[in-house]
């Protein structure tokens, strides 16, 4: 091997051992998971012992009623807590966005939530929830009112986890909203307020656009931890009434321990892990168009400035 | 995980065990090959359980063999196991599995049989008394192979024995019996009858608490009123009748009991039911004989002194639930002798009326005999009587079953909270269950 060739191996040869690493660290499960949904691969055995069956988990969840169920109460359920999050955290940010005594506290208090483990947060609301003892019911009670089967009856089960995911992951939209707020140019705001713009042009034609790369981040974040929530499902309804709660992460780990089907819950995976790819990609390409519309009305904005500069 | 080490425990014997039977001397060639053994089990978060660590540290005290006890709560065990069991070599030397996973780990050959320790002389009780062993337990829990793979007949073998098992049983509230002069119910059409006028003459109070939530639990309570209605999952060809008059009659006998039940009932699993009467809330409870201890601590409940207990209602037959817990040896076992001795330690005669005296479940028909045990547990007569009628085909121990139960289980909840047409979600039931067993090759000789 001459010099030359040497120096041109030299650089890959630094990044092997972090490749390998990637590869081993990251690549492997992924590839691992993708060979396992082509098995009828029961918990009992080991993968090697597995039956190679091609598609057939595919095709089986593809023609599965139960399936398609979780996977609408999944898209329902993703779509109403982070439009609502969203909603909710980005105006609690504009709300908070500015120097008031106590703030600092106050900020705390509305981050608490989230750093509650999941779990905690399922029993917490299974039980002010519940039909005798839960809070709820005893005020509507007090107040004369009918009681509410916020978890027994299959439309109320499902407003009852949205309400408990919102309660828990608002705080995370409201946290990144605000840095994203903090963190925006003071100049701009200024220049709107001299021009005479009001407060709520200003967050419709100033704050929110500036911000809008970090909330589709934001709100791309949300959206994938929505599509897995589990653990504060399972301790609330399990899933139930029916199949009403019953979203894809916990159809999955149910199609696991308890149907006994790695391979068909490895298949689960795998759908669920392409729709959020596909989910990923649109954002992509959405905020390349974006980017690719801003940078051509700031070209416009200078070759008009350019002509004008000309003209005087 | 709860882990306990047994090791110089003999202290707390003396306070724990102190109604129990006096210590037995040990033969000591049986247990001296196995004096520096430390024996690992894995034992379900349940009261039998609770009860039978109570009296470990005997077994330590008289053997000389330690025991490390790893407590998980019991869909938990099972996944535990089912990953442990696929090992070369696995940690644990004695597993409580839940009587569903017999199907699975004995498929998987994955237990030992036990015929070649009880064939041991020098492993063997002589005393062991086997035939004691209450008959419904053995057959459902311990025995695989024989009629219908999980059942007994002349191909099967033993590979458990029971321990922590549980039959149903019907307990009532004794004041509101006989405030109201009630009749306690012998068979289904007193007992729905009964079921439904009780919230008439006790407003805020349910008539019998009954698991209903979505999948397994709303399963089992429809299965403790299938067997007995004269119904089944399967006939003997496989093929699913759970669609049958039987099937739907069954499943109309839990709706009309959640529908008398009081709020939220349909989230009820056998803990949440079983508060609910301990709380005064029911007046009437069908379900597993373990939480009979509980409902008689007046910590926990407020109805103690005030239940009553009778066998499991009459349909077209007596056939109560069989189910709970099994001991086995599992094949990786690093100590699979010394662990039989343990299992034939905590099964015989003396340990088992030990335990039963902590409030745990009894595996003899002896120990139900007990007058001592009788005395402390008034209600033990009605359970031993119990036992006679407890079927062991109350539910299919097969592989696919952990499929079936849990979309019988969601049909189920639909019927009971979205009034899903009983018919139309039991024939949609049959026919995905016919699916699957055709997958699993059920119909491969037709």
């Amino acid at each position: 091997m001459n010099i030359q060739a040497a120096n041109r191996l030299t650089p890959y040869m630094f990044l092997a051992p972090a490749a390998a690493v990637m590869i081993i660290a990251l690549l492997y499960p992924i590839g691992y998971m993708v060979y396992a949904s082509f098995l009828d691969w029961n918990p009992s055995q080991r993968i090697g012992e597995a039956e190679f069956i091609g598609l057939r988990n595919y095709i089986n969840l593809w023609n599965s009623d139960s399936f398609w169920e979780s996977f609408w109460v999944t898209i329902r359920f993703a779509a109403f807590v982070v439009s609502i999050e969203m909603f909710i955290g980005v105006g609690l940010a504009l709300l908070l966005d500015r120097q008031l005594r106590g703030m600092a506290v106050l900020r705390t208090i509305f981050i608490l939530p989230m750093m509650i483990a999941p779990i905690v947060v399922g029993l917490m609301w299974r039980y002010m929830y519940h039909p005798q003892v839960g809070v709820f019911n005893r005020w509507l009670n007090n107040l004369g009112f009918d009681t509410i089967p916020f978890l027994g009856d299959s439309s109320w089960a499902f407003a009852s986890v949205v309400i408990a995911d919102i309660w828990q992951w608002t705080p995370f939209i409201f946290i990144l909203a605000l840095a994203a707020l903090q963190s925006l140019p003071s100049s701009a705001l200024e220049a709107a307020r001299v021009d005479g713009a009001t407060g709520w042009q200003q967050i419709l034609y100033i704050k929110l656009p500036l911000m809008l790369p970090v909330l589709i981040v934001t709100c791309l974040l949300r959206l994938i931890d929505a599509f897995k929530v589990l653990e504060v499902i399972l301790v609330m309804t399990n899933g139930g009434p029916g199949l009403s709660t019953e979203i894809l992460a916990l159809r999955i780990s149910r199609t696991a321990s308890e149907f006994r089907q790695l391979g068909e819950a490895a298949a689960m995976s795998n759908y669920l892990l392409i729709l959020l790819m596909v989910i990923t990609a649109i954002m992509f390409v959405y905020t390349r168009l974006n980017d690719a519309r801003l940078a051509r009305i700031r070209a416009a904005g200078a070759k008009a400035a350019q002509a004008e500069e000309e003209a005087v | 995980m709860k882990l306990i080490k047994t090791i110089a425990l003999a202290a707390l014997v003396g306070t724990a065990i102190s109604s129990a039977p006096a210590s037995a001397q040990m033969p000591e060639a049986v247990y001296a090959p196995y004096q520096d053994v430390t024996l690992v089990v894995n034992f379900p978060a349940h009261p039998h359980y609770d009860a039978a660590m109570r009296v470990l540290p005997l077994f330590t005290e008289e053997t000389g063999i330690e025991v490390e006890v790893d407590q998980l709560q019991y869909l938990r065990m099972r996944e535990r196991q089912t990953l442990e069991l696929t090992q070369d070599e696995g940690d644990y030397d004695l597993i409580a599995y839940v009587v569903f996973s017999k199907a699975d780990y004995v498929f998987a050959d994955q237990l030992h049989n036990l015929a070649r320790f009880f064939m041991d002389p020098s492993l063997a009780d002589p005393n062991y008394n086997a035939e004691d062993l209450i008959d419904g337990y053995v057959q459902n829990i311990g025995v695989a192979g024989g009629t219908k793979g999980y059942l007994p007949g002349p191909t099967g073998s033993l590979f458990g024995i029971p321990f922590g098992s549980e039959t149903s049983v019907l307990g009532y509230r004794t004041d509101v019996f006989e405030e109201h002069g009630l009749d306690v119910p012998e068979t289904y059409e007193e007992l729905l009858e009964l079921a439904c006028l009780i919230p008439e003459l006790e407003p805020d109070m349910g008539g019998l608490a009954s698991r209903a939530a979505s999948g397994h639990q709303a399963s089992h309570a429809y299965l403790l009123h299938l067997n007995p209605l004269g119904g089944g999952i399967f006939d003997d060809s496989w093929e699913p009748i759970v669609n049958n008059a039987q099937g739907v009659e069954a499943a109309e006998a839990l709706k009309s009991i959640v529908d008398c039940g009081i709020e939220g009932s349909t989230t009820f699993g056998p803990s949440e039911a079983a508060a609910a009467f301990a709380q005064g809330q029911y007046a009437m409870f069908l379900d597993s004989i373990a939480f009979a201890a509980g409902f008689e601590d007046p910590s926990r409940s407020t109805v103690a002194g005030n239940v009553g207990w009778a066998m499991h209602p009459m349909g077209v037959e007596r056939a109560s639930q069989t189910g709970g817990f099994g001991l086995a040896i599992p094949r990786n076992a690093p100590n699979a002798e010394a662990a039989f001795l343990l299992m034939q330690w905590l099964t015989s005669p003396r340990v088992d009326l030990m335990i039963a005296m902590e409030g745990g479940n009894p595996s003899r028909f002896s120990t139900y005999e007990d007058a001592a045990l009788n005395e402390r547990f008034p209600y033990s007569a009605t359970f031993g009587e119990a036992l006679r009628f407890a079927d062991p085909d109350w539910r299919p121990i097969i592989p696919t079953w952990g499929e079936i139960n849990a979309d019988l289980g969601t049909t189920l909840s639909q019927i009971l909270t979205e009034d899903l047409d009983i018919q139309e979600g039991l024939d949609g039931v049959a026919e995905r269950a016919r699916g699957i067993m055709d997958e699993a090759g059920y119909y491969a000789w037709q």
